[in-house]
Formats: structure tokens, C-alpha cells, sequence
């Protein structure tokens, strides 16, 4: 009896040691999803009490949004319940699986979900899978009150259209900045690259000189998740001026700028933050931020998390410039709209008058200024917020003027139905490239083949 | 008489009943319509859209990515199994013994396959760290390594890597089984050993192994079903790559279902992985019953 009282003592330490591992461990994030921590403390101001009753007092809806929007949508949630009464219910799922929870939420007929935050490469899968209200006439009535040509004009459309309808709002604008972190550079006598085969010299140079320290010239996400490693292409692909398609919808993603651009990449990998294989957001963001490597290309909302004292070790020694362009006649400093989510609703919503009147809160210009002066995970949508004193000073002048820029003119991802299939397709040889199992011409020839194959061409 | 009968088959009834239910419900019915959708050409939002037969058969044959992903597959199941296997029944011959630090090292070793897979991976994931990683740290200051490597960014070595922490999270699995097989031994063979004058090596010779032997064969057959699903790790760790290097078949068919929607084609690849398996075990459970019937009790 006593051998057995110790021995189940002893299960439940075990048992306590590997919750309390599993619980610690939870918020690491797998290579899958993008998963930035911000420990910024959010400050969530109130609204005023209102004077009138609340319209939609004891009326809720659920809204599906990914992990690393949770901060923004509750806080977006918490104050559309103090304007209308609400109640809006945040259901947090990771990014990778966004999109088969709306689907599946809609083909099994459950209808969870009232709001769904969509990938907007995805939108074109989600229409033909019959997830989304057209919400074609809703837009035409509120054009005005949501002052539609305020939103970036590069990405109003894709985030929205679909065979000439709209399915959805623009929630976050997301596109790259090449940041750098200017002590290191300086350190090593290298000036911001404009091209990328400046950019590789810069690398080379740095990692060159530093590796024994441990320093790297860039950190290259080339994990092998869509998201991380598409990204990571389409740069390039942009700068050396390729494109998906010519005019008449054929692909030509094995053109010669296309494959000048991926052999750029692999030409960058031995200078990069080791191993660029297997780099992804956590990877790229920890080197940048505790002053480890010289360069990383990341989303704008990369300089908040710079110059957060919690986790940033190069507070106002960082720097943002355009995304650098290839070589050719066609190259040019064109960013891609790499990653970027738009809300739309769900045709099994519940009650879809509230969840139109949310997405009316959410696409108000005065809500976008507010939710992009929180560190929630959104960046902006509309140009007006850009140029608004409260973002502007929330993350400098400077940044919010290169994020315009960037976003100005920004290369979207496809949005068709066949696009899922595509990408990971892409995704595929991309990686092999990266790994040496292909060249990138064989790579890129093996994906024209297929993508012609699969858009029956 | 004839009413004592019926109600005792009615006690049956409603005692088998449930089970057979469950059984139909939750294995039965996910395994039917997983055939007849791999004769499909579903998407995920349209289940059973076009009859195509044995199409999606035919593709997954012709498919490189799903070969390889079989091959890599047997290569990590087979490999874990092992390697598992081996460790975990020699920790169970060393720790056989009733003692204070015995029973301290096998409480100790049911933490990892108690912990949850995620949990593991990502713990891993920070030691395998190319820059901040604890073996990069500890390789390099033992003059094995002469500077850091990225052990998931390496073709070869990321399959390792993955198998390692396979390794790591099961063998205590096998060792707990094997303590079990051990302790099941009769000692009457041992005794007439030594009467005979038998050494402890010849004892496990002749003797520890042939008589584990069953016992051995059946936690290899369950880890290897187990290894031949493995999915979490390469999930957490490494996504399928560098290149397609870990890309084992059940992240494949996860890709083709959830990432391109192509549910049809993913059911058909997963028949065939459960038609491989079932194969496996049964040539394995022949040969265990072989075992069994020569060396067991």
C-alpha cells in the first residue's frame, strides 16, 4: 500500500511536470502558422456611454479570425459592444487552418460562424465553395458611408472581388518592407541594398565578417509553409518584374525573370541566418530583434515590435526600405501583397442584419485608425489611416510612410478557385529548389507543367 | 427454459450492443465513406461531386509525391520501430528490478509519452535552434561540431532529427511494455539454467529473448501502426521539407485535403495507406503467432 501511495505520487509529479511543460511550451509557435508574440500591453480605451439605447442590445454573433489577429478582433468586439449592445464572440483558430474551418463549417451545416476572416488568396475557394454572402448590394448602399475609395487601391479589389462581385471588407493590409538594423550595417560598411543582388552583397559582407560572432548578414524565411516561403519568392519574382499570367490567362511562372528570380534566392541562401530551410516567422523575427542579423524582409508592423522594450534589443537602431528589385529590362521595387485577410459572411450566419452591422463598425474609417494605433497584429487598409496623426505617431512618420508606399501599387496573389491547388504546388518545387533537389528551372518548368495541367490548358 | 434463453440473449444484446454500435459509428462509418468519396472527385465543400471510379487510384499511383511520401514513411516507421524497440528492451533488462531508483527512473520515463506530441515538438524545435539551440551549444563545445548546424534545414539530417524526437517521446513506451514481457517470465527455465550451469549471457540468449520474443513482436506491431501515422512532429517541426525530405504520407494526404481540397483524391491515398498497413500487420502477426507458437507459454 505505501509502495503504491508513492508511486501514484510520483505519476502525478510527472503528470504536473508535463502539464505545467505543455503549458509553458503552448505558445511557441510551429512552423505553421505565423505566430508573432506581442506582449505590449494592449490599452483598450472605452467609449463614452451612450445616450440612446443600444440597438442590438441581447443579440450576439460569432466571429472565426486567426491567432494572430485575436488581439484586434476582441478589441474591435469589446467596442461594438459598447456602441450597439452586441455581443460578438471571438473564435481564435491558427492561420493554416482558417479556411478548411470555414468550409467545413458551412458543408457540414453547423453555422457557427456569423463573421469569417479570410486569406485573400483564398477568397476565389471560398466563393466557389458557397462559404460567402455576395455582398455586392451592401456595398453599393454603404459605398459612401464607407467611403470605399479610401481603401489602397491595390488592395481593394483583390481582397473583394470575385467575377465581379464583392464578397468581403479589407481587414488587414499586409505587404513587406526590407527592414535593416542600421548599427549592424554601419558595423560593416554597407549601405541599404536597392537590388537583390545588392541585398546578397550586403549579406555576404555581413555574415562573412560576423558569423563567428553570430552575427548574419539576413535572416530568409524559407520554411515550407505557403505563406512563409511563397512570400519569400514573390519578392524576388515581383523585382525581376515576372508575373503568374500573361494577358490571356496562361501561366508563365517559368519565364526567365521567374527563374532568374528563384535562382536569385537560392544564390542568397548560404549567406543567410542558418538554416533558411527551416526559418519561419519566429526564426527571422528573434535574429532581427535581439540584433542578430543585419536585414529581414517582414511585414510593416515588424517596426512596433522593433522598438517594444520586451522584446526588442534594437530600439530606434532599425531602419525600412522598399523591397529591392531584380535585374532586367522588367525590374523594378514592386511589393507583393503577402499575406493580407478580408472579413466576410458566412451564408449559415445566424443573424446576419448584426454581422452586416459589424462589418459596417469594422470598415468605419474612425475604427481603422483606432484598431491600427493598438499592437493587435492588423495593419492599415485605408489611406487616410496612414496619413492620421494617431497612427502616424503610434509607429513613426517614417515607417507609416514607407507602409504606404509599399502598399501603393502592391502585387496581389491570385484569388482563384483553382489558386489553393496551385500554390502548393508552387510551394513544393520552391522548396525543392531551396533544398538543392531541383534546379530552379526544373523546378519552375515542373510547376508550369502542372499549373497548366490543372487549369486544363 | 425457452424463456431463460431469450432473456439471456437479451442480456447479450444489450450488453454487445453498445460496443458494435460504437464500433459501427466511429470505425465502420469513416471507413465506408471514405471509400466511396476516393471514388469521387470531391472537394472539400463539395463532397461526391463526380463519380470517377478508380481515378483517383490510378493518380495516387502515378504520383511522385505520394511514392515518395510511402518511402519515407517505411523509412521512418521502420526506423523508430527499431531503434525503439532495441533501446527500450535493453533499459527494461538494466531497470528490471525492484529498487528505490528504479521505480523513480520508470515514473520518470512515462514523462515524455505523456506529454502532449505539440508540447515535445515545440520544446525540440527550440533545441534544435541553429543559433540559440542547446545540442548546437553543447555539439560545438565538445569539438563534435565545429560550428552550428541547422539540423531541420538539412535534407538528410531533418529526417533524423524528426526520428529522434520520435525516439525520444516512445522508447519509455517500450520500456514499460518490455518491464511488463519481463516480469510475465516464468522462472522455472532460469532456475534449471543454473542448475545446468549457464552463464547470465547464455540465460538471454536461450532463453530472456526467445521467451520476450511474442511479446516484443506485438509492442512493435503497435508502435509501428502508431509511427506509420505520425503526423504531429513533422507538422510542428519541420512542414514536409527542407525539399519534400520529411514529407511522410499522412502530412501528404493532410496537404491535398486541407490545403488544395481535394478530399476525393486525399480519401483514395488514405485507403491505400490503410490497405499497406494492414498488409504489414498481418505478415506481422503471422509472424508472431510463429513466434508465440514456438517460444511462448
Amino acid at each position: 500500500m505505501k509502495l503504491n501511495n508513492r508511486t501514484l505520487s510520483m505519476l502525478g509529479g510527472a503528470l504536473a511536470a508535463a502539464l505545467t511543460l505543455s503549458a509553458c511550451a503552448a505558445p511557441v509557435a510551429p512552423g505553421a502558422v505565423r505566430q508573432v508574440e506581442v506582449t505590449r500591453e494592449v490599452v483598450v480605451t472605452a467609449t463614452p456611454e451612450a445616450t440612446t439605447p443600444k440597438p442590438f442590445e441581447g443579440q450576439s454573433i460569432n466571429v472565426l479570425t486567426i491567432q494572430p489577429h485575436a488581439v484586434a478582433t476582441r478589441a474591435l468586439a469589446k467596442w461594438f459592444e459598447e456602441e450597439t449592445g452586441a455581443r460578438v464572440q471571438v473564435l481564435v483558430v491558427p492561420y493554416a487552418n482558417v479556411t478548411e474551418k470555414a468550409i467545413l463549417d458551412v458543408t457540414s451545416g453547423a453555422g457557427e460562424y456569423d463573421v469569417i476572416e479570410i486569406w485573400y488568396p483564398m477568397l476565389g475557394k471560398l466563393v466557389e465553395s458557397g462559404v460567402l454572402e455576395d455582398l455586392t448590394q451592401w456595398w453599393e448602399e454603404n459605398k459612401e458611408a464607407l467611403q470605399f475609395d479610401d481603401f489602397v487601391p491595390s488592395i481593394a479589389d483583390p481582397y473583394t472581388l470575385i467575377d465581379g462581385k464583392r464578397w468581403a471588407l479589407p481587414y488587414d493590409g499586409d505587404t513587406h518592407l526590407l527592414f535593416y538594423n542600421r548599427e549592424l550595417l554601419d558595423k560593416y560598411g554597407v549601405k541599404p541594398p536597392t537590388t537583390w543582388a545588392e541585398y546578397r552583397e550586403a549579406c555576404k559582407t555581413i555574415t562573412e565578417q560576423g558569423k563567428s560572432e553570430g552575427i548574419y548578414g539576413c535572416a530568409i524565411m524559407g520554411a515550407k509553409v505557403p505563406i512563409i516561403l511563397l512570400s519569400t519568392f514573390i519578392n524576388r519574382l515581383q523585382g525581376y518584374g515576372a508575373s503568374f499570367f500573361d494577358a490571356d490567362g496562361k501561366p508563365t511562372i517559368n519565364s526567365p525573370e521567374a527563374v532568374a528570380a528563384l535562382q536569385e534566392l537560392v544564390d542568397q541562401l548560404p549567406y543567410a541566418l542558418p538554416d533558411p530551410k527551416a526559418v519561419a516567422f519566429d526564426e527571422a523575427l528573434g535574429g532581427f530583434t535581439t540584433g542578430k542579423v543585419g536585414m529581414v524582409e517582414f511585414w510593416t508592423d515588424l517596426g512596433q515590435m522593433s522598438d517594444n522594450p520586451e522584446q526588442s534589443k534594437i530600439i530606434g537602431k532599425w531602419g525600412a526600405v522598399p523591397m529591392p528589385k531584380g535585374e532586367g529590362p522588367n525590374a523594378a521595387s514592386r511589393p507583393a501583397l503577402n499575406a493580407g485577410f478580408a472579413l466576410g459572411i458566412s451564408t449559415l450566419a445566424q443573424n446576419k442584419p448584426l454581422a452586416y452591422e459589424f462589418l459596417k463598425f469594422v470598415g468605419r474609417p474612425d475604427i481603422n485608425v483606432r484598431v491600427n494605433t493598438i499592437v493587435g497584429g492588423l495593419d492599415p487598409t485605408r489611406k487616410s489611416t496612414f496619413d492620421a496623426e494617431p497612427y502616424r505617431k503610434h509607429v513613426t512618420p517614417e515607417l507609416a510612410d514607407a507602409a504606404k508606399a509599399a502598399l501603393s501599387g502592391a502585387f496581389a496573389w491570385p484569388t482563384n478557385a483553382k489558386w489553393p491547388e496551385m500554390q502548393d504546388v508552387l510551394t513544393e518545387n520552391v522548396a525543392e529548389a531551396l533544398a538543392g533537389t531541383k534546379t530552379p528551372q526544373q523546378a519552375l518548368d515542373d510547376t508550369q507543367a502542372k499549373w497548366l495541367e490543372i487549369l486544363g490548358k | 427454459m425457452h424463456t431463460l434463453h431469450r432473456q439471456h440473449r437479451r442480456e447479450i444484446l444489450w450488453m454487445v450492443g453498445p460496443a458494435v454500435l460504437t464500433l459501427i459509428v466511429f470505425s465502420l462509418y469513416p471507413l465506408i465513406y471514405s471509400i466511396a468519396l476516393s471514388a469521387t472527385d470531391s472537394q472539400l465543400a463539395r463532397p461526391f461531386r463526380e463519380f470517377v471510379a478508380f481515378k483517383n487510384y490510378t493518380d495516387a499511383a502515378r504520383d511522385a509525391l505520394f511514392g515518395n511520401s510511402l518511402v519515407l514513411t517505411f523509412i521512418y516507421a521502420f526506423g523508430v520501430t527499431a531503434i525503439e524497440t532495441i533501446i527500450g528492451f535493453g533499459l527494461a533488462l538494466l531497470l528490471n528490478r525492484e529498487s528505490g531508483p528504479t521505480r523513480f527512473a520508470r515514473t520518470l520515463g512515462l514523462l515524455p509519452f505523456i506529454t502532449p506530441p505539440v508540447a515535445i515538438a515545440a520544446i525540440w524545435r527550440l533545441i534544435y535552434d541553429p543559433s540559440s539551440g542547446m545540442l548546437n551549444h553543447y555539439l560545438v563545445r565538445a569539438g563534435i561540431l565545429e560550428q552550428n548546424v541547422a539540423f531541420l534545414g538539412i535534407p538528410g539530417l531533418a529526417m533524423a532529427s524528426v526520428m529522434l524526437v520520435d525516439i525520444w517521446q516512445w522508447t519509455p513506451f517500450v520500456f514499460l511494455l518490455s518491464l511488463a514481457v519481463l516480469a510475465s517470465l516464468p522462472h522455472e527455465p532460469y532456475e534449471a539454467a543454473a542448475v545446468d550451469g549457464a552463464n547470465g549471457w547464455q540465460q538471454f540468449i536461450h532463453i530472456t529473448l526467445p521467451m520476450c520474443l511474442p511479446g516484443l513482436l506485438v509492442i512493435a506491431i503497435l508502435r509501428l501502426i502508431g509511427a506509420m501515422k505520425v503526423f504531429d512532429l513533422v507538422f510542428m517541426l519541420t512542414f514536409g521539407g527542407p525539399g519534400s525530405s520529411t514529407q511522410v504520407a499522412s502530412f501528404y494526404i493532410y496537404k491535398v485535403a486541407f490545403q488544395q481540397f481535394k478530399t476525393g483524391y486525399a480519401s483514395a491515398m488514405t485507403i491505400i495507406v490503410i490497405i499497406v498497413l494492414s498488409v504489414l500487420v498481418t505478415l506481422l502477426t503471422a509472424l508472431y503467432r510463429r513466434a508465440q507458437a514456438k517460444y511462448g507459454p
